[in-house]
């Protein structure tokens, strides 16, 4: 029944390409959105910038002839882009909506990556709809997989920050666990036109293909999505003493971007680095007796919880090192002592880096604490976080102790002013108080702090305040509210 | 182009004579729909000049071929998206503006500076330099095809000295004569010297261009008999070059020499080599001062007076 369905479908959607003339009844975006067979998220396109040849990989973009919400017509002119010596008007290939411009005036534009984000409302032939986002056949598959979820991405949300992205990541790796509701009948049937050309210049076969789309049908991401496992396989069984080693490029992921551009900008902070260490003994022993009374695995208590609620603790006596810095007028740098303890934790996920916040850590017991860093690092884990998720930190945590490491030198994140690095304990030889060698578990705790906003007694004071709380917990207990 | 002919006929129907700041006259217009067309500018007003090409690019009918030349009064005309700032010496250009007498160098008087619409370079325009300008559809169109028409002019002209570089601008070789090459080869010349042996060619002609969707414009110049060689460097050399960093592209500085070939020689064989690459033409039309008159070319050159399609400088 579905099968004869979607041949209707195609067939009224070839008919409405060659007779239905200009002015029907039927409102033109209507009428073909719901005979198009590609799926809703397709409907926003990024528009790639063209090669111009001479083998120019970027020029200068001079102006745009456009704004966003501006309504085109295939041929309108979008923007001028200047590359050396040659001054290049830039037209729509088709009819449409401006939905975002990706670059602005006199920024270098790219060839190959987005320029423009169009909403499409005409009819796109197969050579068209290789400018567009995600089916630039000529690229690897690593770029490949990079348009992909630009495709994604673009059609998802109106958002830049890296965190839609990160979102966005999960849902082609969802769609790959749903089984497809109609395997493998009728393959022929089951994939637009343009994807077929697609499939036909990745030389890809369409019955490999596992169909996602609405009754099983291929879509522009499926075939993306095998081209790249198909790749990944042969790389992990190449032996490792293979004769030819050879350079590979590769464009950054988005949250390695994210990363990028978080980290330049922190290159402007003067950082200094303190460091002391804290004998956690006491903390160790407490956490063994609490965990073996604990009734359920997710009930057991690591030391960061404890860290962080004795780093919430001295942030009230040291108002200064849980502020923001505002540098965007150089000449008024803006400083606001925040309100709230809200940490970012820096989790090595399996895409990267990233600095989910527990918010509200003044208010929180340790027990809870350890809680919201469990649920952070599962959805991290699954790429479930969302960008509430990651906004209003106003210090943050570093624990790379969890892979290692004595003292570290941790970059802070505008418009924080400090940031924590934990080590890993270790036992060492130390002297206790009747000068007898005892073994000690020692943990490094590595500081850095803004030197245009903190001072080295300022960020001690508050260190040393940290490690007493810590080689003393029942001094925690005395200032907990 | 459509509306003007009516507006234009109607207006000669009725019994008011037609207001002859409207519109050309119709066989001009007529002509911009010929697949070969080629044009000689009689102005020499950088202004009006580059506002009839622009005008040319515009309106003419998309699959045809236009040759159109001109001389320029002595002016400086900056790339698309380049700083004056860094380009020019822009004290020089007004010296009168300055209140100073003209008793210094370089004694040209006022100079204009013009931002043309194509990219590239900064060059220097006087009445010893020919600016030839091809426009083509795009789908023909590479950065070499007139480059070489220009080279196959002179040529012809017993420049074979003259040949188009990796840059496609063209050079005239240094060297010693060596081994004969093909004069059909209009990449080399029997004169060229490896790059490290000794002196740099000299530019005789560099290119810009604007591409829209359906058409190229190539447009360059070429050195015939400037008088101004030895102070065209004090134009183009910025003094606060070395202070500033600035956006914008950045011109490439060459040596540059003359052809020595007066420029109706020049004239005559760029036209004739045209042809032989298009087809057959009548004689060149002459364009001039009675363009101001057409609304679109007179927009084109206020726009370019004032200073620019988007203001950068003062």
């Amino acid at each position: 029944m579905s099968v004869s369905k979607s041949a209707l479908v195609r067939a009224l959607h070839y008919t409405s390409v060659a007779t239905r003339p200009r002015n029907t009844c039927l409102p033109r975006s209507l009428s073909y959105r719901q005979l198009h067979a590609t799926s809703r998220l397709d409907v926003v396109k990024p528009f790639l910038l063209a090669d111009i040849g001479e083998g120019i990989t970027e020029c200068q973009l001079i102006q745009w002839f456009v704004q966003p919400g501006a309504r085109v017509e295939q041929f309108d002119k979008l923007c001028e882009v200047q590359s050396d010596k040659a001054s290049v008007e830039i037209t729509s290939p088709f009819d449409g909506v401006i939905k975002k411009l990706h670059y602005e005036p006199d920024d270098m534009a790219i060839t190959g990556k987005p320029l423009v984000d169009i909403d499409i409302q005409s009819e796109i032939s197969d050579e068209d709809a290789e400018k567009l986002g995600g089916t630039n056949g000529k690229q690897g598959p690593a770029d490949e997989s990079v348009a992909g979820y630009a495709v994604q991405a673009g059609g998802g949300s109106e958002e830049i920050a890296a965190e839609p992205e990160t979102a966005a990541r999960g849902t082609p790796e969802q769609a790959q666990q749903h089984r497809p509701r109609h395997s493998r009948e009728d393959k022929g049937s089951l994939a637009t036109p343009a994807v077929r050309h697609l499939i036909k210049e990745l030389d890809v076969s369409i019955t490999d293909v596992q169909g996602t789309g609405r009754d099983g049908r291929v879509l522009k991401e499926d075939v993306h999505r095998h081209v790249s496992q198909q790749t990944q396989e042969p790389v992990s069984r190449e032996p490792t003493g293979a004769a030819v080693r050879e350079d590979r490029k590769a464009p950054l992921t988005p949250v390695q971007m994210q990363m990028f551009k978080t980290m330049t900008r922190s290159l402007n902070i003067p950082h200094f680095l303190y460091t002391c260490a804290a004998d956690m003994g006491a903390i160790t022993t407490l956490r063994k007796k609490l965990n073996a009374a604990a009734t359920s695995p997710e009930q057991k208590l690591t030391h960061l919880p404890f860290i962080l609620k004795a780093v919430s603790l001295a942030l009230q006596h040291h108002p200064l090192v849980n502020s923001s810095l505002d540098t965007r007028d150089p000449k008024k740098p803006a400083l606001t002592y925040r309100g709230t303890h809200n940490f970012g934790i820096a989790i090595d996920a399996p895409s990267g880096l990233l600095v989910p916040v527990v918010h509200n850590v003044q208010d929180l017991s340790i027990a809870e604490i350890a809680v919201q860093l469990r649920q952070l690092s599962d959805k991290a884990r699954n790429n479930k976080l969302a960008p509430s998720d990651f906004s209003g930190a106003t210090f943050t945590i570093s624990n790379i102790g969890s892979v290692g490491g004595g003292v570290v030198a941790p970059v802070i994140t505008e418009p924080q002013v400090a940031i924590l690095g934990v080590g890993r304990s270790k036992l060492v030889p130390a002297f206790d108080e009747n000068e007898e060698l005892v073994k000690k578990e020692e943990l490094v705790l590595s500081w850095s702090a803004d030197h245009r906003i903190v001072d080295g007694a300022e960020c001690g004071r508050c260190a040393e305040r940290v490690r007493a709380l810590l080689e003393e917990p029942g001094r925690m207990m005395v200032e907990m509210r | 182009m459509i509306v003007w002919n009516r507006a234009c006929r109607s207006a000669r129907l009725s019994t008011r004579p037609p207001n002859p700041r409207r519109c050309l006259s119709q066989r001009t217009l007529d002509r911009l729909a010929e697949p070969v067309q080629s044009y000689i500018s009689t102005s020499r007003d950088p202004y009006l000049n580059l506002s009839i090409e622009h005008f040319l690019l515009q309106k003419s009918a998309p699959h045809s071929a236009i040759l159109l030349l001109y001389v320029n009064r002595p002016s400086i005309i900056i790339g698309r998206n380049q700083n004056p700032w860094l380009e020019v010496n822009l004290a020089l250009l007004n010296p009168s503006g300055h209140g100073q007498p003209e008793t210094e160098p370089p004694g040209l008087g006022a100079v204009d500076l013009v931002r043309r619409r194509s990219g590239g370079g900064t060059v220097f325009h006087d009445e010893g330099n020919v600016n030839w300008t091809v426009i083509c559809p795009s789908k023909d169109f590479t950065r070499d095809k007139h480059a070489e028409m220009i080279v196959r002019a002179l040529r012809s002209c017993s420049v074979d000295r003259a040949r188009v570089n990796e840059r496609h601008d063209i050079v005239l070789d240094q060297g010693e004569r060596g081994a004969d090459i093909d004069s059909r080869e209009t990449h080399r010349t029997p004169y060229m010297m490896a790059e490290a042996d000794g002196i740099r060619p000299l530019k005789v002609s560099g290119s810009a261009y604007k591409l829209t969707r359906q058409r190229a414009l190539h447009h360059g110049t070429c050195l015939l008999s400037s008088p101004n060689l030895n102070i065209i460097p004090d134009y183009l050399h910025s003094p606060a070059k070395p202070y500033m960093t600035a956006r914008g592209v950045e011109s490439v500085s060459s040596p540059v020499g003359n052809i020595l070939l007066d420029n109706e020689t020049f004239i005559v064989a760029v036209q004739k080599h045209f042809t032989k690459l298009y087809g057959t033409t009548e004689d060149a039309i002459k364009v001039g001062d009675e363009w101001r008159e057409h609304d679109p070319v007179r927009k084109g050159e206020d726009e370019l007076k004032a200073g620019d399609t988007h203001s950068k400088f003062i």
